[in-house]
């Protein structure tokens, strides 16, 4: 997907100001190259310029454009900042562009870092930001560890198994319902089937219910 | 009656009082950016705490059913160390565009020194670029002569009187303040600054316009709680309903609307709250009973 297509889907929905503001957005006062700092202005600025309103985009639209997105993340600040991040993929030679996608992420805030996590898997070489998906998987905040955990074909495509491990396992401990993990049943394999089985263990040990995921990883969890 | 506490440093304080705010009717905080007590000497340092500002808290209060917006600046103490301040006045930009950064501050004087008067000045100039109010301290020593320096400076700079809120008042700067033409914040402390009685004398002398009261709780002795509290005492000594909501509730929202970045209708409906996706793991919920609220 190129950044026109998901512009094209937000357009018609932004007053002509702020889409102006958004043609502009990160490039430099003097002309249309990128410029760093500018950029992550209006990486910021894009909450408030395009707003949290969840958009009614249907799944087939998004789907169409290469992204999954649970509904209440359908927002135009969510799709212009991914739109904002794949045209400055367009303008940047590779090691500046790594460098402007590892700032986004670091000085971002949580509705930015679900922007970036949301990006990783539309990039060229996605492999290259692999460091920086296994450190979001680390995230205490919910919603940025949802980002790269849910509705993200990421880390089954690029996860070793010890990280895509801990997600998953991660997951069931925090709640998400594993049908949101993209990938855990070609992803699946015997040392997720052994964790779950000994987090059911240690839970039933402890008088606590175990979470009825854990039987999808281990059909013995349940016993 | 909904409550804001427009000034408290939420990163030192525990998820009880968290707990405790939400249960008195606290709904909207406003974390300012301040010191932490031990002085930072990387700018590192900084950007770690600006991040968790609008990160990790603001996450941590809405589990809690608190909304949680900041104020981002050097403040006025560490604005004397050489080392910082050139690095972290170039690094504000990146966070003061921020969702929930409604305002520019603490900013303004501790010891009155040209280096607290350049930040001063400068963030002034960044307010302005980013449509921002200011939240200004106020020194606790030669607390007058202080607030008068604050309040001139302002005007020097011809930053508009309406977008400025300047805090820790006492009866001596707060007929200086409302003359200015600015907002007067009032830190309720257990012991130092101002307390509840002499503050239901403050609202009985002045009224309710362009006045707020905080608690300023951070990591020293102080008390989350105090806006309920003198709440309380303002009604037990008589001042109406209206006057109280206009205080704690319409003031501070009126304020730091001026940021364009509140929610009115949003803050209106009650937070919502769930605490099922934190079951145990790494959240703050450890082992409890989660609590669901829509
Ligand atoms: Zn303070």
């Amino acid at each position: 997907m190129t950044a026109s297509h998901l512009l094209g889907l937000l357009e018609p929905r932004l007053d002509p100001a702020t889409r102006e503001w958004l043609s502009r957005a990160g490039a430099s006062s003097s002309g249309n190259a990128l410029d760093a700092s500018a950029f992550l202005e209006a990486f910021a600025m894009a909450g408030r310029r395009l707003g949290q309103k969840p958009l009614g985009t249907p799944e087939d639209t998004l789907a169409g454009l290469g992204l999954s997105l649970a509904p209440d993340t359908r927002t135009p600040a969510l799709l212009g900042r991914v739109a904002l991040l794949l045209r400055a993929q367009e303008r940047l030679e590779p090691e500046g562009y790594e460098a402007l996608v590892a700032a986004c992420y670091r000085s971002g805030d949580n509705g930015e870092r679900q922007a970036v996590l949301k990006t990783l898997p539309l990039l060229h070489h996605p492999e290259r930001f692999l460091a920086l998906a296994r450190d979001a998987c680390r995230t205490h905040v919910q919603p940025v560890f949802e980002a790269i955990a849910c509705e993200n074909p990421y880390p089954a495509a690029y996860f070793p198994e010890s990280a895509f491990n801990q997600l998953v396992l991660k997951a069931v401990f925090t709640g998400v319902p594993l049908a949101r993990v993209v990938g855990l049943e070609r992803r699946h394999n015997s040392e997720l089937a052994r964790m779950a089985a000994d987090y059911a263990s240690e839970r039933r040990a402890a008088g606590r219910d175990v979470p009825t995921d854990l039987t999808l990883l281990s059909p013995g969890a349940s016993a | 009656m909904k409550l804001f506490d427009p000034h408290i440093h939420m990163t030192s304080r525990t998820t009880d009082d968290y707990q405790a705010m939400a249960a008195a009717g606290i709904v909207a905080v406003l974390e300012p950016a301040f010191w932490l007590g031990q002085p930072r000497t990387h700018v590192g340092s900084f950007e770690d705490y600006f991040a968790s500002l609008v990160g990790w808290e603001r996450f941590r209060a809405s589990q809690f059913g608190i909304r949680h917006f900041c104020a981002m600046a050097l403040n006025p103490k560490e604005a004397n160390d050489p080392n910082l301040v050139d690095w972290v006045l170039a690094l504000l930009p990146r966070y003061l565009g921020k969702d929930g950064v409604v305002a520019v501050g603490e900013i303004g004087f501790d010891e009155v020194t040209p280096s607290e008067e350049r930040c001063f000045a400068e963030q002034l100039e960044l307010a302005r670029r980013f449509e921002l109010p200011v939240l200004v301290h106020t020194p606790h020593r030669d607390k007058k002569r202080g607030t008068e320096r604050t309040l001139a400076m302002l005007r020097e700079h011809r930053f508009p009187e309406e977008r400025v809120l300047v805090d820790h008042n006492t009866e001596e700067t707060l007929p200086l303040v409302l003359e200015s033409g600015g907002w007067a914040g009032h830190s309720i402390y257990p012991r130092t600054k101002m307390d509840e009685e002499r503050m239901v004398t403050l609202v009985q002398r002045h009224g309710a316009e362009r006045i707020l009261i905080n608690s300023a709780a951070d990591w020293g002795v102080s008390d989350p709680l105090k806006v309920p509290k003198t709440v309380a005492r303002m009604r037990e000594r008589g001042v109406d309903e209206e006057t109280i909501e206009t205080i704690v509730w319409r003031n501070p929202v009126a304020f730091f609307a001026q940021s364009g970045r509140l929610d009115l209708t949003e803050l209106e409906k009650p937070a919502t709250i769930d605490q099922r996706e934190l079951w145990e793991g790494n959240s703050v919920l450890r082992g409890q009973t989660a609590v669901v609220r829509t």
